[in-house]
């Protein structure tokens, strides 16, 4: 087995049967629905016409390609889009180093090239992003091969396995042809998504967002900065913006929504189940700047009376973000607010204890406190979570402290 | 009340887009350029004023260009070269254009101590104070905080009005060899065909193509608010051809009309407006000279980091560590330390350098140019935003008088060494 690089096959002389000389090579094909790695055929362009050299009649590559079919029988080829064309859609292209966790610009591609039978098997090995790749383009034609061999070995190999590499495509029929599906990057923590996405040109931005996971899609926006989420989402379907706004936590959502036109963010409220539409709807009635416009409404709430045991029920059915979880309150007659328990008590409590006779004193505030008392808040009392409570006493939503921290860096 | 708010609303919409079209035809009036204007204005008094209209319509054709192609596609003019010619291309160009713009920075860094000098403060205090705020003031700023010093920067640049003001000129001679036919006979006479050269080559400069399509990416205006994106860039233009007009008027109503012809650069331009428009002109053509100098020092090295890395695949960006972006910290490094270190050298020739920047710029901007229009017309990448036919015909021509002259001044300026 050796590894061929792309740029050396490209422009390599093509020997067909008879030993003359057919064409040059002008593109290297994948067909990602056949088999993900497995190079499919040459495009060779001959004086007759670009022809197509199938990968299995190839006998050795490297600077001259040999092949036992005669010329005669090459087909002409036609476009296609569900073939990736290496030289076309990866050489100079940027990608998104799964592993690195960051996009890269592709020098030069390795291709793995194993005899079996007589014949070669060419599999896409690895994206070179390092000098070798580099060198080795600017360098071809002008010094003599063995030199020029010699010359990179010496410099260090930088590359991205294949299957950390995540390919992007704007196009949405083609990525589908292509089997592309961001599965890679879906992978990784949301907010390294979210850095990935931040790098990326504003087209293939939206190729993400329209392509991976809801859930997924809906953390990592939350993780983006406020101008990034609204271009991304005004550039979405309202269809596609309203599933990946419902899984967004809803104080999330609403700021977004309120950072968006009125027309645009009314398409997507319509599009929204009406249950998470009720709940942004209320967050998007408050000012953006207040307790309640910084509030989330999921969070967990149980009768006064309840047991440890029936807390850490609440718990396994909750449904909103990990940070709620912190602290579970306690509400007494007609959703007032009576008291809080830490998660922490929780965990070390006998499953009977009462949380009544576990809570601890907590902190609360109003709908309209301005953002900048609810961090002198958190600051006075180290707090967590804060509770918010309208003016019967009724627990409205809580602020959590990574709320609080989003909300300091962007003001 | 309706229509009041419409009325608000548009303008607020002007005002979220407007800065990089505007900053970047500003740092156009660079060291170079008031030196070339200050020169155009001594020697040839109003008669090459006629040339301010075509200038800025060729400025506003080019960089309307830069603009549009940064707002549909989202990437950097360096990343397109990249995508569609390859690596090899790419590679001489960066190569070019980071030799080019080392020059310029030379250059910008001479214009910010000659206008110290005027007030008897020495190059080797000024030049690494410089190097320091420009070197400081970019690594720990963000693109908005940044954009906002620049702005206000762009703004002194009503200096030179006043300073044109203050020099008295005789307004109607002005305004009519403004609006007037050049004289035939002028083009005749080598130095002042070799003037109308210089006064183009100046102007439209290779590296505001990079620096103009990679801020307007980075504000991260798109192809929808296009209109007010081209409602900035005709804006800055404007502003920038208004200043250099009084440039060239300041000069021609004192140091032309009293028979001062001989100045080289715009610190000359400065001392000898001094005696003849009075202390006032005086400082505000200095204090002109350093803003626009430190100005365009800013500008040029980050924006060069930027366009060679990006072109050629380092990791890049001021939100990275020096470890995780080495390739971009040490061009951004090595154009500040040695672009302000070589005027510390003992009799460094200067002048020469100077001239050397402008010859550079000359020879790069054919290619950027020919790239830009032939990436703008590529259909692929600008889907319904590729130029219309006329405006095709109309650029194109553009571009090809801008080659004539600026191959015609890189001869005139290597024969007049």
């Amino acid at each position: 087995m050796s590894i061929v690089a792309l740029s050396e096959l490209l422009g390599a002389s093509v020997r067909d049967a008879s030993g003359t000389l057919r064409g040059r090579v002008r593109e290297v094909a994948v067909a990602p629905q056949d088999h993900p790695t497995r190079v499919a055929y040459l495009i060779v362009g001959t004086p007759d016409g670009e022809r197509i050299l199938q990968a299995g009649d190839v006998l050795s590559c490297g600077a001259t390609v040999r092949t036992d079919t005669d010329s005669r029988h090459w087909e002409r080829t036609t476009p296609s889009d569900g073939v990736l064309l290496l030289k076309r859609d990866l050489l100079d292209q940027q990608i998104i180093d799964v592993h690195g966790r960051k996009v890269v610009r592709v020098n030069d591609v390795e291709l793995d090239s194993t005899p079996i039978n007589s014949h070669l098997l060419l599999n896409v090995r690895s994206v070179d992003v390092g000098a070798r790749g580099a060198v080795r383009r600017l360098a071809k034609g002008l010094v003599p091969a063995f030199t020029l061999r010699a010359l990179l070995e010496k410099i260090p190999r930088r590359v991205i396995p294949w299957h950390f590499v995540d390919l992007l495509e704007t196009d949405p029929a083609r990525r589908v042809k292509l089997k592309i599906a961001y599965e890679g990057l879906s992978k990784l923590h949301p907010a390294d998504i979210a850095d990935i996405v931040e790098d990326l040109p504003p087209a293939e931005r939206e190729s993400v967002f329209e392509t991976i996971d809801e859930e997924v899609a809906a953390e990592a926006l939350e993780e983006l900065d406020p101008r990034v989420q609204v271009s991304i989402v005004e550039s979405l379907d309202s269809d596609r913006a309203a599933d990946i706004v419902e899984e967004m936590d809803p104080d999330a959502a609403a700021d977004l929504l309120g950072d968006l036109d009125a027309d645009r963010s009314g398409q997507i409220l319509r599009e929204m189940e009406p249950d998470e539409r009720r709940e942004v709807t209320q967050l998007l009635e408050f000012g953006e700047h207040t307790a309640a416009g910084r509030m989330t409404t999921e969070f967990i709430a149980v009768p006064e009376t309840s047991v440890v045991d029936q807390a850490i029920d609440a718990l396994k059915t909750f449904e909103g973000s990990r940070e709620a979880l912190a602290t579970i309150y306690l509400t007494g007659d007609g959703n007032r607010l009576t008291g809080a328990v830490p998660l922490v008590t929780i965990a070390i409590s006998s499953p009977t204890a009462r949380l009544s006779e576990l809570s601890e004193p907590y902190v609360a505030c109003a709908p309209d406190t301005p953002q900048d008392e609810v961090a002198a808040l958190f600051d006075k009392y180290n707090l967590i979570t804060l509770a918010v409570v309208d003016e019967h006493g009724r627990l409205a939503g809580i602020i959590t402290a990574d709320d609080v921290i989003t909300m300091l860096r962007h003001s | 009340m309706l229509f009041r708010k419409g009325w608000t609303t548009r303008i607020a919409m002007v005002f979220a887009v407007i800065g990089p079209g505007f900053i970047t035809a500003n740092v156009d009036n660079d060291a170079g350029g008031i030196a070339t204007y200050s020169v155009a204005g001594a020697q040839f008094g109003y008669s090459l004023l006629w040339l301010m209209i075509p200038i800025t319509v060729a400025l506003v054709m080019i960089q309307e260009m830069s603009s549009r192609m940064g707002a549909v596609t989202g990437k950097g003019l360096s990343d397109l070269i990249r995508e569609e010619f390859g690596f090899r291309a790419t590679f001489l160009l960066m190569a070019a254009l980071f030799a080019t713009n080392f020059f310029n920075i030379v250059s910008e860094f001479a214009g910010v101590a000659s206008s110290f000098e005027l007030f008897g403060i020495p190059p080797y205090i000024v030049v690494p104070v410089a190097a320091f705020v420009v070197w400081g003031l970019v690594v720990h700023g963000t693109y908005n905080s940044i954009e906002k010093i620049f702005l206000s920067a762009s703004a002194f640049y009503i200096a030179y009005v006043v300073s044109g003001v203050l020099a008295h000129p005789d307004w109607k001679a002005a305004a009519l060899s403004t609006v007037t036919r050049p004289e035939s006979i002028g083009f005749r006479n080598y130095s002042y065909l070799s003037m109308v050269i210089a006064m183009v080559g100046t102007t439209i400069a290779p590296w505001m193509q990079f620096y103009l399509q990679a801020s307007v990416v980075e504000k991260g205006v798109t192809a929808r608010q296009y209109n007010a994106l081209r409602l900035d860039v005709i804006i800055g233009c404007l502003f920038a051809a208004i200043v250099a007009w009084f440039i060239v008027v300041a000069c021609a109503a004192t140091l032309h009309t009293t028979g001062v012809y001989d100045i080289k650069t715009g610190s000359q331009a400065a001392q000898a407006l001094r005696p003849l428009a009075g202390e006032y002109a005086y400082l505000l053509f200095a204090a002109g000279l350093f803003n626009a100098s430190l100005f365009a020092a800013c500008i040029l090295p980050i924006s060069t980091a930027y366009a060679v890395c990006e072109g050629l695949g380092f990791e890049s960006g001021l939100d990275k560590r020096f470890h995780e972006a080495p390739a971009f910290y040490w061009l951004y490094t090595l154009l500040i330390v040695f672009g302000a270190g070589v005027l510390l050298i003992p009799r460094f020739p200067l002048f020469r350098v100077m001239v050397l920047s402008q010859v550079a710029n000359g020879i790069l901007l054919p290619f950027v140019l020919i790239f830009v229009l032939l990436l703008i017309n590529d259909r692929e990448l600008m889907g319904k935003y590729t130029n219309s036919r006329w405006y095709n015909v109309v650029s194109w021509i553009t571009v090809g008088v801008m080659i004539a002259l600026t191959i015609g001044m890189v001869v005139a300026q290597i024969r007049g060494g």
